[in-house]
């Protein structure tokens, strides 16, 4: 109960699949030139997104609870994970750490003053509170 | 094609169902973590696609296979994902062959045998087992 069941490979193997295949295949398909996915492939692409889905959960959620259990997996933990693993790196932008607006405002001021207007700015402005 | 960028959107109730699997019975998951996730998904489907076309091509080969998939995962440091795919889909292949021996023996014209529900799967499970 105390650790959570972080590892996907502890998993037992199975041909089931929780995500729907169509909506699989219509993701694969937004980002390939060639048109044709055949069954085998939209099978393993679909598990291997559950698999991401267990293992983002899991790995955020160890990390941000080592010890106690019954907490709540924030935002938070995802972008800390985000940022620090190198293999999360494509989600940058997806899942960008959250900034205040005084915080974003201050890096505004800075890269004006360093006379930089960098586009990354934009990434940090979903910031709420 | 993709008309609607909600169309790559993966479905909220798998997600959640997904992660409750992966985190301690106590846990809860707030609506911005699983969202985030969700959102997470489907961009990693997209780059693992991309990255596995890339592959492919690089091969001369103008249809990814699950092969590309798994070398794929490997190189984009995934490589804890691969031996229980592999296992997956050596089930999934397994299952695909008897439904073709099972219709060919009892000569059935249907022509949906590769996208099998889920309860022929567990079937087919258990008789491998």
């Amino acid at each position: 109960m105390v650790e959570p069941k972080a590892n996907p490979v502890e998993r037992q193997p199975n041909a089931d699949t929780f995500l729907p295949l169509s909506r699989v295949r219509t993701i694969m398909k937004s980002s390939m030139d060639t048109g044709l996915i055949t069954n085998e492939v939209l099978f393993l692409m679909t598990k291997c997104t559950e698999l991401f889905v267990r293992h983002l959960a899991g790995e955020a959620y160890a990390d941000a609870f080592r010890q106690k259990s019954g907490e709540t997996l924030k935002y938070e933990h995802l972008s800390q994970l985000v940022n620090k693993s190198k293999n999360l790196e494509f989600l940058l932008q997806i899942v960008p750490e959250k900034i205040r607006v005084h915080e974003f405002q201050e890096m505004l001021r800075l890269n004006r003053s360093a006379g930089s207007d960098d586009d990354d700015s934009e990434s940090g402005s979903e910031s709420d509170e | 094609m993709v008309e609607r960028i909600e169309d790559l959107n993966l479905p909220n109730s798998v997600i959640a169902r997904l992660i409750k699997e992966s985190l301690p019975e106590s846990a809860s998951v707030s609506k911005e973590a699983r969202a985030a996730i969700a959102r997470a998904a489907s961009v990693f489907a997209i780059f693992v696609t991309s990255s596995s076309t890339a592959l492919a091509h690089k091969q001369n080969h103008k249809t990814i296979t699950a092969k590309d998939i798994l070398q794929t995962l490997g190189e984009l440091d995934f490589e804890s994902f691969v031996p229980s795919l592999t296992q997956d889909l050596e089930i999934y292949r397994k299952m695909v062959k008897d439904k073709k021996e099972s219709k060919a023996s009892k000569k059935d014209t249907s022509t949906t045998a590769e996208n099998a529900n889920a309860s022929t799967t567990a079937a087919t499970e258990d008789a491998t087992e």
